[in-house]
């Protein structure tokens, strides 16, 4: 989603304070980190408060679920030892790790796995509380088995379990959700100052292996090249997810520092008002698509880094097609035909854009490609998240947009009719559905079909797929390349 | 005298009132939804709907004006509607920061003008008076954030000697506090210790031009002992005047070099929660900002009196 563009984490490993690398003065490994983020959590609830920064810091580090994405955006156990499904894909029987307690002491138990989800429903108001409508009910079976039954088969259902959603909580502790978060996870929040940092301490009575780290401290920056000096100064160690990417080539002549580069889920996105008068013939969507030279978008507004799609869907995703990225050649003629053929001239259109650097620079390229083909594009600014979000998000009072939609697997929202995006076609919004009820190869084949079916009718220009680029001290071991998630999960990294 | 100071207090309610008003209007027209913000894009019309009822904006603006500006008057400035903390410890906490900042910069600017004023004035002729004059004029030239940036490059960046930015309480560790306020107030001082070097050199060669030096000079005494015995003082009137609405400068400029140096001050504080639009801390912060600085001025009034005896009769 694109609230994440203003939550594209940069964390930056560096050398911590001085440069002495793996070890401390007195010989000790060096267990602490400091990691550069951009755009602050508000609070540390991310049951009512919507935004990538929290389950960005909370995700796995604090809080756990009963499974978890790896780095390559494989479902994989986290406080399930395992699962089994029925035949029929409704009844889910969860093993649950035996002896795991929450920070506060409170155990884990087939309880606190009722207890969470049902709680999902009547008070979560953010991060997508209808991702757990398949279920029905939850019986506990004992205190380590958990029994999940859903009301209809669904593929997507298991994934979202491993986002915010699937998170399990003890009743003893929902008191300050804002302030002091209790999970079952290797870290615990042992400060949090709104604007500046979050400091983490690892969890020693943590039910899995202790993290490396002992202490981490997640420093917020509002500026990326306050991040990257910081970087380069020593004052950090690590900068996850960088959003300027022409901060980066320094990095890459500079042997104190690595430079990873990974796969994100944001996939920058022209959107066109498909309700709109300026959008509602296909023709006129897709000469816009032929008329923008996606590559020279990325060259300026993100200095070539990046990956061309031509769909909303990321590699990481298994109904990822490559071949998509050619859909639309860059071909100023075949857009000027299909303009014509759509009796349209003098098209003028309200291109209302977020105030973030990359769709200002993207912005202008668009413009000067769109004016080539005939349509003059009324570029406006909105400040970024609360007044784009009234205007082009609720109110859909624009013709084209240019955001990052950064959440996984944010297709199908993206096809619903109620969206911003206005794109109405029930035959792609059938086909999720039957992809969602289907067995797991026919989901990946369905999938794949209703995606390009939208890229087929330019249900939006999907310019680039953001990159995860992340910067860190040369010393730094298990630093998560691909962000799969939305988590940044801490406890893989070393030195 | 008590009649001033009371006349001069009934000006500043009446301002703080205004102002509280002025505020609360400015943002109620600012667009954007707070309820949208806090639930973010998956979240259907009607659940922002609700939460805006929850957070209380679906109420008539004067209501809510009332209750907020009379929770204020007894000192509650109420709960945040993204932190969901009280918003009076989350000002007083950036306040004190902000405060260090502008008070270390302010020393910093006086300890830099005062003396090159001075001597800028006292060698006004001569080729090192133009010279450090010249240096003068580029420090007013230079805005602080741009002073800020080189700062970084060179002490933080190239040489690592100093943070590039972030903050350290005092009492957690005073040596790294002291580490990361150096460059900020250098950045944030630097021009207003040029510009107040200026106001420093015009005022001492004004008040050498008056008739008691000239009387002070005639009873024998040199130049130098002229200035000091009977021209500063008089001199410190107008520096006084300029450094009162220097701090009030300052703490607007703070709100770039916080940016700048990613310190949690009020300025990064208030844009914080104006981009969240979490508008009942934004009009506590105004309302602050507005209250300090009616406040510095009216200290600044006082200490005329005190300088000045002349002042203390005409009033």
């Amino acid at each position: 989603m694109f609230a994440s563009i203003a939550t594209i984490m940069v964390a930056s490993m560096a050398l911590v304070g001085c440069s002495s690398g793996s070890t401390t003065a007195e010989g000790e490994p060096d267990t602490s980190l400091t990691v550069g983020l951009l755009a602050t959590p508000g609070n540390l609830d991310y049951t009512t408060t919507a935004g990538a920064a929290i389950p960005q810091a909370l995700l796995y580090n604090v809080y756990e679920g009963l499974v978890k994405l790896d780095n390559d955006g494989t479902i994989i156990p986290l406080l399930a030892e395992s699962w089994t499904v029925s035949d029929d894909g409704l009844v889910y029987d969860f093993l649950l790790h035996d002896g795991v307690t929450f920070s506060d002491g409170s155990p884990f138990t087939a309880e606190s796995v009722k207890f969470s989800l049902e709680r999902v429903k009547d008070n979560w108001t953010a991060n997508g509380p209808a991702y757990l409508d398949p279920i029905a009910s939850i019986e506990v079976v004992s205190d380590t088995e958990a029994r999940i039954i859903l009301s209809k088969p669904s593929n997507s259902w298991l994934f979202n379990m491993s986002g915010p959603v699937g998170t399990m909580f003890t009743e003893s502790a929902l008191a300050d959700l804002a302030t002091a978060p209790v999970g079952t996870g290797p870290y615990t929040v042992s400060s949090f100052k709104t604007g500046d940092s979050l400091v983490l301490a690892a969890n020693a009575d943590y039910w899995g292996e202790v993290p490396y780290m002992t202490d981490v401290t997640l420093r917020y920056f509002t500026d990326a090249t306050a991040q990257t000096n910081a970087l380069l100064s020593g004052d950090i160690n690590l900068i996850s997810g960088i959003s300027q990417f022409q901060l980066v080539d320094q990095f890459k002549s500079n042997t104190d520092f690595q430079v990873l580069e990974g796969a994100s889920t944001g996939e920058v996105t022209l959107s066109m008002n498909n309700a709109s008068d300026a959008f509602s013939d296909v023709r006129v969507r897709q000469a816009v698509m032929y008329a923008i030279d996606r590559q020279a978008v990325m060259d300026t507004a993100n200095s070539g880094y990046g990956l061309l799609i031509g769909s909303m869907v990321p590699p990481t995703d298994p109904w990822y097609d490559e071949s998509l990225a050619d859909l639309y050649p860059y071909d100023p003629d075949q857009a000027t035909e299909l303009l014509a053929e759509a009796g349209v001239s003098d098209l003028t259109v309200a291109f209302k854009i977020p105030n973030l650097p990359y769709a200002v620079a993207g912005a202008q390229v668009v413009k000067d490609q769109l004016a080539k083909v005939g349509i003059t594009a009324d570029v406006t600014v909105l400040e970024f998240p609360a007044v784009w979000l009234d205007d082009v998000f609720s109110s859909h009072d624009y013709d084209m947009s240019l955001i990052m939609h950064s959440e996984p697997r944010d297709v199908n929202a993206f096809a619903a009719p109620t969206y911003y995006a206005g794109y109405d076609s029930p035959a792609v919004m059938a086909k999720f559905a039957e992809a969602d009820a289907a067995d797991a190869t026919t989901y990946v084949e369905l999938m794949k079909e209703a995606t390009t079916t939208m890229a087929e009718e330019a249900a939006a220009d999907w310019l680039y797929l953001q990159p995860a680029i992340s910067l860190a001290d040369a010393d730094l071991l298990g630093v998560p390349k691909n962000t799969p998630s939305l988590a940044l999960d801490l406890s893989t990294i070393a030195r | 005298m008590v009649l001033v100071v009371l006349r001069r207090m009934g000006v500043f309610a009446t301002t703080v009132v205004v102002a509280s008003i002025v505020t609360f209007l400015m943002l109620s027209i600012l667009p954007g939804n707070a309820a949208r913000i806090a639930l973010g894009v998956q979240a259907t019309e009607a659940d922002v709907a609700a939460q805006a009822t929850a957070m209380g904006l679906d109420r008539p603006a004067v209501v809510r004006y009332l209750d907020w500006f009379g929770r204020v008057l007894i000192g509650d400035f109420g709960t945040s509607t993204v932190s969901r903390q009280a918003i009076g410890p989350e000002i007083t906490d950036a306040l004190g920061i902000t405060v260090i900042l502008v008070l270390t910069s302010v020393v910093l600017a006086l300890l830099f003008a005062i003396p090159f004023g001075i001597l800028t004035a006292v060698r006004q002729r001569k080729p090192d008076g133009a010279i450090l004059s010249g240096i003068s004029q580029i420090g007013v030239a230079v805005p602080g954030f741009l002073a800020g940036m080189l700062l970084v490059t060179v002490f933080a960046v190239t040489f690592r000697w100093l943070p590039a930015g972030g903050w350290v309480d005092p009492g957690e560790n005073f040596k790294e506090f002291l580490e990361h306020l150096i460059l900020p107030a250098i950045a944030l001082g630097s021009v207003q210790g040029a510009v107040l070097s200026r106001y420093v050199r015009s005022s001492v060669l004004e008040v050498m031009r008056e008739d008691f030096i000239r009387t002070a000079r005639a009873k024998g005494l040199g130049a130098g002992r002229a200035l000091f015995r009977h021209g500063l003082r008089n001199a410190a009137v107008p520096v006084m005047t300029v450094l009162g609405l220097q701090i009030a400068t300052l703490l607007v400029g703070a709100v770039v070099i916080e940016r700048v140096f990613s310190i949690p001050g009020l300025g990064s504080l208030l844009l914080d929660k104006v981009a969240l639009r979490d508008l009942p801390a934004v009009q506590g912060i105004v309302l602050v900002l507005v209250v300090f600085v009616l406040a510095l001025n009216f200290l600044v009034d006082l200490a005329f009196t005190l300088i000045d005896p002349r002042l203390r009769s005409a009033a």
